[in-house]
């Protein structure tokens, strides 16, 4: 699926955050999101699916429109990944991911065999099946987010949003996810961290800043010494890593 | 893939089973409930009364019962209040374990959003300021006063809530809180202008709880609105499992949270006004059998949901029996019951390892 969201402008209260900002991200293109906390790629990701209303602004998934269509419909083929948040309750590992169904569960219908099948292969692509029965709350960070992950999986969406979904995680963790939602094949956008990262993953980056895309293109187009200096403040040097042949940064205040 | 099947039908068949011993210890518990109180009936011609009653005569035979006052007493006496028990405690429980999802709090109960206070208010007005003379309709005033002070502030905190844009668990909490605050020191006021000191013991009465008013006349209001409210939230597992990950998540998943709070939250302050107008504040049962229900299904409201009911029901009906047959001619209000037993109970769930509000 194709997404495209324009000319977005969005305030909180009266602090206007996202300022004019479009984006477009192509049939099953990685796109990433960067830029300094706070210059609005979680806002962003927000108005995209639903969380927050833009001020102004369109956005479509192919040709729904995502604003006007109803939260059921956008989640039947759009599945988020945010910002680990905290749960008071516990539920099985399994019954979390079962929860991905919801999109596609009219209220009285029971969960069905198929069901069962998609969740199990879920669990197994995010490498979960032996959690199944273990309390979510039991978890690591690190499992906690392949556990939303996995859900996300269940969901079947055609399209993914990740919101600096590796936080807080160790670099194994970080590979996986992020190796794992490449497997997936389908479109993604998602506000990363971390630049080597990014530029290892995506297939395109937007760089924002202040509310604004301040540039926009391939890695090595916009991860260039003068745009990282600008985004976020410091100083940084790029060079090609000798073992991996990808772009590494060295950075300093 | 076989073996993790066959776990899931064990799993399954357990359920099942807990069920229905539930329901079988809900049935037993009801024909000793009705045998026992100031005058003892022994079991065996409960159960013969019972089923007469229940079968229009075509099972269980009258013969063997040796007085006809064991028939009024059964049938007019106890068994609404039986029936009461269950109802209320089907209600309670009910409207603990939606309150638990809607505010994302396993310290919620049914009075969790002010509706206790209101609830208060509204009695205290109808005992010490009162709507008429006589007895009868002060009786019935007190009813109607509660009912009225608990929708009064169900609606308010509603209101209150939604002000500034989406209803969130954490306004939902503080605006009960605040206009909870409100109603009691209303109440207060009430009651330090009151010179009464009969009617001051009523409201202190009335804030302890009682089933002693149960009659035949009550039952059908009651069950229609404890019925109708468990049988739709029997089937809202999907919404409240998901009410559990929160707004953001929620949203992600199609459902938005903030319709359903509100409509969940108009629907449980219908069945806790009624429960309220009929027996008084009863504490604890609300918030410790979701609680020990999670312990044993854990916290997927789709099992939750039915056992919680249940459990519910039968912990009243033993709480009525406690409360009438612990001291010998006194009935203790129910209340203090409820909390005596539930206090212990909730400290060992506390204490215990590993359990994780349903893990």
């Amino acid at each position: 699926m194709e997404l495209t969201a324009k000319d977005m402008e969005i305030k909180i209260g009266k602090k206007e955050i996202i300022k004019n900002v479009s984006i477009h991200v192509k049939k099953q293109q990685f796109v990433g999101l960067i830029g300094p906390n706070g210059c609005g790629k979680s806002t962003l990701l927000k108005s995209i699916y639903k969380s927050l209303v833009p001020q102004q602004g369109i956005v479509f998934l192919d040709d729904l429109d995502v604003l006007k269509t109803s939260e059921k419909k956008i989640s039947q083929r759009l599945g988020v990944v945010g910002q680990f948040n905290e749960m008071h309750f516990d539920l099985s590992v399994q019954q979390m991911v079962m929860l991905g169904r919801t999109p596609h569960k009219k209220m009285l219908e029971s969960d069905k065999q198929e069901d069962f099948e998609i969740v199990e292969e879920a669990l197994t692509t995010t490498n979960l099946l032996e959690y199944k029965n273990r309390g979510f709350l039991s978890l690591s960070g690190g499992e906690k987010q392949r556990v939303i992950l996995a859900r996300t999986i269940a969901q079947q969406p055609k399209f993914m949003i990740l919101d600096e979904p590796t936080n807080h995680l160790d670099i194994r963790y970080q590979i996986e996810i992020l190796s794992c939602v490449k497997s997936l094949n389908i479109g993604v956008l998602a506000a990363l961290h971390d630049l080597e990262m990014a530029a290892h993953y995506c297939d395109y980056l937007y760089a924002i800043k202040e509310g604004e895309v301040y540039a926009h293109g391939t890695p090595e187009e916009v991860l260039t010494s003068d745009t990282i200096q600008a985004l976020y403040q410091i100083k940084c040097q790029t060079y090609t890593n000798p073992v991996t042949n990808g772009l590494s940064f060295a950075y300093g205040i | 893939m076989d073996k993790q099947d066959i776990n899931r039908i064990g799993m399954g068949n357990i359920y099942y089973a807990i069920i229905v011993l539930l329901v079988a210890l809900i049935l037993l518990s009801a024909v000793f409930s009705v045998s026992i109180g100031q005058v003892n009936i022994p079991f065996k011609q409960s159960m013969d009364i019972l089923l007469h009653a229940m079968t229009n005569g075509r099972l269980g035979s009258l013969d063997n019962v040796q007085s006809e006052s064991y028939l009024n007493i059964i049938l007019q006496v106890r068994m609404p209040r039986v029936i009461l028990a269950l109802l209320i405690g089907i209600g309670l429980s009910l409207c603990g374990t939606v309150m638990q999802a809607v505010v994302q709090n396993p310290l919620a109960d049914p009075y969790i959003l002010g509706i206790s206070s209101g609830a208060s208010l509204g009695a205290t007005f109808a005992i010490l300021v009162g709507f008429g003379s006589s007895a009868l309709l002060a009786q019935f005033g007190v009813a109607f006063g509660a009912f009225v002070g608990a929708m009064f502030t169900s609606m308010a905190v509603l209101i209150l809530s939604s002000i500034g844009g989406k209803a969130t668990s954490v306004k939902l909490v503080l605006s009960g809180v605040v206009i909870g605050a409100l109603c009691s020191s209303f109440s207060s006021l009430i009651i330090f202008f009151a010179n009464d000191a009969e009617g001051i013991k009523t409201v202190t009465f009335w804030s302890m709880g009682s089933l002693a008013s149960a009659s035949w006349e009550k039952t059908p209001i009651m069950a229609v609105v404890i019925l109708l409210g468990g049988g739709l939230f029997l089937f809202q597992h999907r919404v409240l499992n998901t009410m559990l990950l929160g707004d953001e998540s929620a949203i992600t998943l199609g459902i938005n949270l903030s319709i359903y709070r509100k409509f969940y939250m108009i629907v449980t302050a219908l069945i806790t006004g009624t429960m309220v107008a009929y027996a008084g504040m009863i504490g604890f049962v609300g918030l410790i059998i979701p609680h020990i229900t999670r312990g044993i299904f854990g916290a997927d409201h789709k099992r939750l949901m039915l056992g919680t009911l249940l459990l519910g029901g039968l912990f009243m009906i033993w709480a009525d029996i406690l409360s009438r047959t612990l001291i010998h001619n006194v009935e203790l209000p129910i209340g203090i019951i409820t909390s005596v037993i539930g206090s212990p109970l909730f400290i060992y769930m506390i204490v215990k390892k590993g359990y994780n509000f349903g893990g």
